[in-house]
């Protein structure tokens, strides 16, 4: 790692102010990612401003939904009673995370900004446009097994790594952001962006923001949910395909329904159009089949990632199946 | 026991002058090293700007032993255990957080060693391998590694004997299927894993406290 | 507790005995080669290239010569040269089958992440950091790593043109390519990835020059022997000046049966800096700098009888290696001897490309190979309406084929059987597709290995301390099987001495001289080597005894409770003290060397076999294989320790999950590098991938291999493992996947 100052936050205004300042500072709060990176000479900050003393750690209850402290532990956060009734779907997606000891580690906050596990990302000696601007994408050329088969750029074809990501997306959270200009509240899916022409951007925090929140409002999908996690060892792994189903039954009929899917684009994938097939069909198989293919229209894959195109729509019928079965 | 321990390496070292960062202190530190100086010292390579910041202070309750250390802050907790400390227990088998062979347990909680910086730790309690045993009487779940094998090389062994102890305790050691995802952060290449579960089994429904 | 056991059951070979180690390990106390505490130790860090072939033009070290805390950064430009390295020809050039990188010898680049420079520095993070700093240019010149493009350039190996005796030789039996003539043919194309041992240890050396003349290295390989001696020839130094230290090794798997330039480096880096210098790899440099299991290209030509009686096979294969060493293994060795096949033709082939160069891997070739061989059976079996175990008892064969003679032992059909029963194989269905659990379908497979039973000569020191105890010393390496373990039950035996009165030592160069621990030998040379040590030892002491145990036969000799005397009751006693009173007063101590017998090798044709049984489970939406029982069953001959051995078959049948299902590291061929090179991206099995694996041994010595009857363990656990996953997978849902690993997007796909 490349020499840096530390120091140690207290009051949040104190960090961001910090951050806002210097454009060559990063917040650390778990450090899973950033150390990670920082390690192998991806991201050089100069300065690490480590935020895990202020208060932000909380899951709390409030009147429409839970509130989750961008400082509470995804291994917290999975096993926390509220959490687990109010939005099961979510714990799921954190377990399906990382290993033990990195959920012990990994905050909410954290888990959201990961960055993308592209090859090319990581490696220092290949070109990646997300790196370093303009020395190219080496993937789309290239190894691009793991890549994305929605909204990408001829810049960028990575994915968002997160599992926790795909399930906030799907159950419409919000993040709470804390920034020079005060606080703002952003809708989960206008949290990340695509590459576009500036793949170096994952999000569209401005300079020196800070994610203090995540809240999950109350929603149906208590009952009838499946995080489906397809991935090339049987844990531990980070996925080839990922989708978050969650159905409102009312006998056999689908009341609502929300899908996501992970490892398919530069952030987490909201299937708004599938859901929207699936309201108000029976449960079966057929209608699964239906929403699968209106989820992947408008799907392209690359040289080695073409077996997406099967997976994804297989899998998000697998997990539509799963989840539709009384858990 | 209070040890003071000797930053590695370090001669001429100036703990008054080095440890200035108080990190209690936020903005005072921002104040005196401002972003264009510490870039100006990594691009210039200025010795004496670089040492003005280069080590802060750190306590740390390591296996029942409190340290005061002064460490760089890009030190990991892993390289501080292994390179300052000697606690060579604690393996470094990826240094990227994809083995698990540096599991230690923070304040209780399972970690990767690797992916912390031992400055973030400030007044936590460390407990790695060195740590498990009562003076010469093994833990039980040590006690069950060796009975049931559950190691060939043995280089992963304390993160996996550390991540089973946290395992039991956090109570994700009902069933075979529940020991094997929550121990799958902690990779061992030789295979050991069925005697691993079985020696965590053991532990588990011997009832024994861990 | 295990210790005692052993002893009233009079015999400690069989025990299932902890190991000696245990508690070392589980405590933490066990030190490996970057564990050790010196005086002044320094830190470094090496600097890779980027370019895959071609040649430095500069170095800029400035940046990290100016970087805090830095004492050296070396170069092509200002390493000292090591004197052994000129005394060859250029390695573009390779005579006979090459020479290992000469690392900062010359500007010359030959892989991708080939070290160009290390820095040395006080701390580790500085040393890290500083690496950073070097920027190095290179011209680039064209570079050929892709193996598809360049498969037909495979060629003979040099040292099977030299000697016409070598196995590396082309070799038919009966009619060449004789499996033409048959009624029922096959022909199909097997490849895999090169994969990458990735022992947990990341490779590292401490490298301290305590004099001019004098270095000792603490360094992760398998040899001590073969280390100090290819360093005293690269510094021209006597052999006894130099000391290699590898107390533990940290798994290996075949990465440390070669020396390789980081060690060089840091043996530079300490000459250069006068200080002992610590080296760890980086995870990524353990993919570039260790070696590997090379990418294997083979094609299986079948022929059968329609009752299933093979009538040829010809199988061809071609293995990676760089361009400056010839590396070989056996790839088609099992194909020429497992079955009663009349007509065989086997064809390997290297090729050389411009990447660094391979080594063996757990199972080596025999793995590589078992996978087509044991695939192509097992397709044949299907084609000709067979089960494939009665497919292979049809093609047994009781005798060698290839050197047509006896085998040693042979008890593989006790396998098949002990196997069959204990995976269900009765349900197996002969039609796949046939067996489902909801959204998974079931298939059982099964694949058979086979590894030379070699053993080769060792020396081994046993000594009676003041203490009463015995003390052995020799110089080979426990990468983990549990080789002190298996000494001291072997000492145990021989001396009649209670285990916990045996202490076996190993890793130092300074003990007498044993072979590296590799190809499954180890108990056979080294455990031979302590038995005769420990029965010389005994001899030595009947003599000092004098009249009174004249007339003794030394296996009626024990040396329990303090004392020389009988196992029988009576007799005469003599005790420790008084023999070493008899001895001047110093520890009776002999040193013996053991051989293995040459009649009994011209004779008789050697093997250790197993066969492993899987059962498997395939998701038919996502492709995802789940392995969820194994049997593995092994003749190898006498089982020294069930506990420890038992392990080893686990481990192997868990690593060769890891071949079937996950492992395989991708270049971009483009730039001549790797992309999967971490744990993330280069799976290995992790708990949740590792099923119940049950383990059978036969437990039949035999005695042509060595006193003891033991055959070796280590590899035939892991051969065999792949063929039978992806024969399971087949049986699940009548897809054949001939491409390792076979992960999800190829079940999909295919």
């Amino acid at each position: 790692m490349n020499p840096f100052q530390y120091v140690r936050a207290t009051k949040a205004k104190a960090a961001i102010d910090a951050r806002a300042g210097d454009a060559t500072s990063q917040f650390i709060a778990g450090g899973t990612n950033l150390l990670d990176l920082m390690k192998r000479g991806v991201m050089t900050p100069q300065r690490l401003i480590d935020i895990n003393k202020l208060p932000f750690d909380k899951i709390e209850r409030q009147s429409n939904g839970l509130r989750i402290g961008a400082l509470a532990l995804n291994s917290t956060t999975a096993e926390d009673k509220q959490v687990l009734e109010r939005a099961p779907l979510l714990a799921q997606a954190l377990n399906a995370g990382a290993s033990a000891q990195l959920r012990n580690m990994a905050t909410v906050g954290g888990n959201m900004l990961q960055r993308t596990r592209c090859s090319y990302f990581y490696d220092p000696a290949m070109p990646c446009n997300k790196r370093e601007p303009g020395s190219g994408c080496g993937a789309l050329e290239g190894y691009n097994r793991m890549h994305a088969i929605f909204g990408f750029s001829d810049k960028c074809i990575a994915v968002h790594p997160s599992d926790m990501s795909v399930a906030l997306v799907a159950l419409d959270a919000a993040v709470l952001v804390s920034g020079p200009k005060g606080e703002r509240r952003l809708a989960f899916g206008d949290l990340h962006r695509l590459p576009g022409d500036e793949p170096q951007r994952d999000t569209n925090l401005e300079a020196g923001e800070l994610i203090t929140a995540v809240e999950v409002p109350d929603s149906p999908f208590t009952k009838h949910v499946h995080y489906l996690k397809v991935r090339e060892r049987a844990s531990y792994a980070f996925a080839l395909v990922s989708v978050a189903a969650a159905l409102s039954l009312d006998g056999n009929t689908i009341k609502d329904a929300r899908l996501a899917m992970g490892g398919v684009a530069h952030k987490p994938w909201r299937l708004t159009e599938a859901e929207k097939s699936l309201i108000g069909k029976p449960a079966t198989e057929a209608t699964f089949q239906e929403a699968a293919r209106v989820a992947m229209q408008g799907a392209k894959a690359f040289k080695h990632n073409q077996y997406k195109l099967k997976l994804a729509p297989n899998a998000i019928v697998q997990a539509l199946k799963n989840a539709a079965a009384v858990s | 026991m209070e040890h003071e321990t000797p930053p590695a390496g370090c001669p001429g070292h100036d703990e008054a002058r080095r440890t200035f960062l108080k990190q209690s202190s936020l903005l005072t530190a921002l104040a005196l090293a401002p972003g264009a100086v510490v870039r100006a010292a990594e691009t210039e390579f200025d010795e004496k700007v670089a040492a003005a910041f280069e080590k802060v202070s750190l306590k740390l309750d390591v296996n029942g032993v409190k340290h005061k250390l002064s460490v760089e802050p890009r030190t990991t907790l892993l390289d501080l255990l292994r390179e300052q400390l000697h606690l060579t227990g604690t393996k470094k088998g990826c240094d990227y957080g994809q083995c698990g062979a540096c599991t230690v347990h923070v304040d209780g909680k399972r970690v990767n060693s690797c992916l912390t910086l031992a400055v973030m730790q400030d007044g936590k309690k460390i407990t790695t391998i060195e740590g498990l045993a009562e003076g010469d009487k093994l833990h039980p779940m040590q006690e069950a590694f060796i009975k049931h094998d559950g190691f060939q090389c043995g280089y992963c062994t304390p993160g996996q004997i550390m991540s089973a102890v946290a395992c039991i305790r956090e109570g994700h050691a009902d069933s075979e299927g529940e020991i094997k995802e929550y121990m799958s952060g902690n990779i061992c290449r030789c295979g050991a894993y069925p005697n691993i579960v079985a020696a965590i089994q053991e532990v588990k429904n011997g009832g024994q406290k861990v | 507790m295990n210790n005692i056991a052993a002893l009233q059951d009079g015999k400690a070979v069989g025990d299932r005995m902890s190991r000696v180690d245990g508690r070392l390990k589980v405590t933490g106390g066990a030190k490996y080669s970057a564990e050790y505490e010196l005086p002044g130790l320094v830190h470094s860090a090496l600097v890779g290239s980027t370019i895959a072939k071609g040649r430095i033009t500069s170095i800029d070290t400035k940046a990290a010569e100016r970087a805090p805390g830095v004492l050296a950064v070396i170069t092509h430009l200002n390493s000292p040269k090591v004197p052994g390295f000129a005394a060859k020809s250029n390695p573009d050039e390779p005579p006979a089958i090459g020479q290992p990188l000469r690392v900062f010898h010359d500007e010359k680049i030959y892989f991708n992440d080939q070290p160009v420079a290390i820095v040395v520095a006080d701390t580790l993070e500085r040393a890290r950091h500083a690496a950073r700093l070097v920027k190095v240019q290179y011209v680039a010149e064209q570079h050929q790593t892709n193996f598809e493009a360049n498969k037909s350039k495979g060629f003979l190996p040099t040292q099977a043109k030299r000697n016409p005796k070598s196995a590396q030789n082309d070799y038919t039996r009966g009619q060449a390519d004789g499996y033409q003539a048959a009624p029922v043919k096959l022909e199909a194309e097997y490849v895999h990835e090169s994969e990458m041992h990735n022992p947990m240890e990341l490779q590292s050396i401490i490298a301290h020059w305590e004099a001019a003349d004098q270095l000792t290295v603490y360094d992760k390989v398998q040899a001590v022997k073969g280390t100090q001696r290819a360093f005293a020839k690269d510094w021209g130094l006597p052999e006894q000046n130099v000391k290699v230290i590898a107390t533990f090794v940290g798994g290996a798997f075949g990465n440390g049966l070669h020396n390789w330039p980081h060690e060089t480096a840091a043996i530079i880096a300490a000459k250069v800096t006068g200080k002992p210098v610590k080296l760890m790899l980086t995870r990524e440099q353990m993919f570039t700098m260790v070696g590997y299991r090379p990418k294997t290209w083979q094609r299986i030509q079948m022929g059968a009888t329609k009752d299933g009686k093979l009538v040829g096979i010809t199988h061809e294969s071609v293995g990676q290696t760089s361009t400056y060493e010839e590396f070989t293994e056996s790839t088609v060795q099992q194909t020429r001897m497992m079955y009663a096949a009349p007509n065989v033709s086997t064809r390997y082939r290297i090729l050389g490309l411009d990447v660094s160069t391979p080594i063996w891997m757990r199972g080596p070739g025999e793995a590589t190979g078992a996978f087509a061989l044991e695939s192509a059976i097992d397709e044949m079996a299907h084609l000709v309406g067979l089960d494939p175990l009665e497919f292979r008892l049809r093609n047994y064969t009781d005798s060698d084929p290839e050197k047509n003679k006896p085998w040693s032992t042979k008890y593989l059909k006790e396998c098949f059987q002990a196997g069959a029963e204990r995976i269900g194989w009765s349900k197996r269905q002969l039609q796949p597709g046939q067996l489902r659990e909801g959204d998974w379908l079931i298939g059982y497979g099964m694949g058979v290995g086979t590894f030379g039973a070699n053993r080769g000569t060792a020396k081994a020191r046993a000594a009676l301390l003041a203490d009463g105890s015995v003390l052995l010393q020799s110089a080979t390496t426990d990468i983990g099987p549990g080789t002190g373990t298996a000494m001291v039950q072997i000492a145990s035996d021989a001396l009649g001495l209670p285990t916990d009165k045996i202490r076996f030592e190993l890793g130092n160069s300074l003990f007498p001289q044993a072979p590296s621990q590799g190809g499954s030998s180890t108990v056979n040379t080294v455990g031979s080597a302590v038995n005769d040590a420990c029965l010389a030892l005994k001899k030595k002491l009947q003599e000092l005894g004098g009249a009174a145990f004249a007339n003794v036969q030394p296996e009626q000799l024990t040396l329990s409770g303090g004392q020389l005397g009988l196992k029988a009751n009576g007799g005469p006693r003599m005790s420790f003290a008084d023999l070493r009173k008899a001895n001047n007063g110093q520890d009776v101590e002999v040193t013996t060397e053991s051989k293995p017998s040459g009649d009994a090798r011209q004779n008789y044709s050697m093997y250790s076999f197993s066969v492993h049984f899987a059962e498997v489970r395939v998701h038919a939406m996502t492709g995802e294989v789940r392995v969820t029982k194994m049997v593995s069953c092994a003749d190898a001959g006498t089982i020294v320790n069930q506990k420890t051995a038992g392990s080893q078959m686990i481990g192997g049948a868990i690593g060769g999950i890891g071949m079937a299902l996950h492992e395989g590291a991708v270049m971009d061929d483009r730039f001549g590098r790797y992309v999967t090179k971490d744990l993330a991206d280069y799976h290995v099995p992790v708990h949740a991938d590792a099923p119940p694996v049950e383990v059978y041994f036969v437990n039949k010595p035999d005695p042509l291999v060595d006193a003891l009857g033991t055959k070796g363990i280590g590899e035939i656990a892991i051969i065999g493992v792949a063929p039978a996953i992806t024969n399971a997978i087949f049986n699940a849902t009548g897809k054949r996947i001939r491409e390792l690993p076979v992960t999800p997007d190829k079940v999909l796909l295919a």
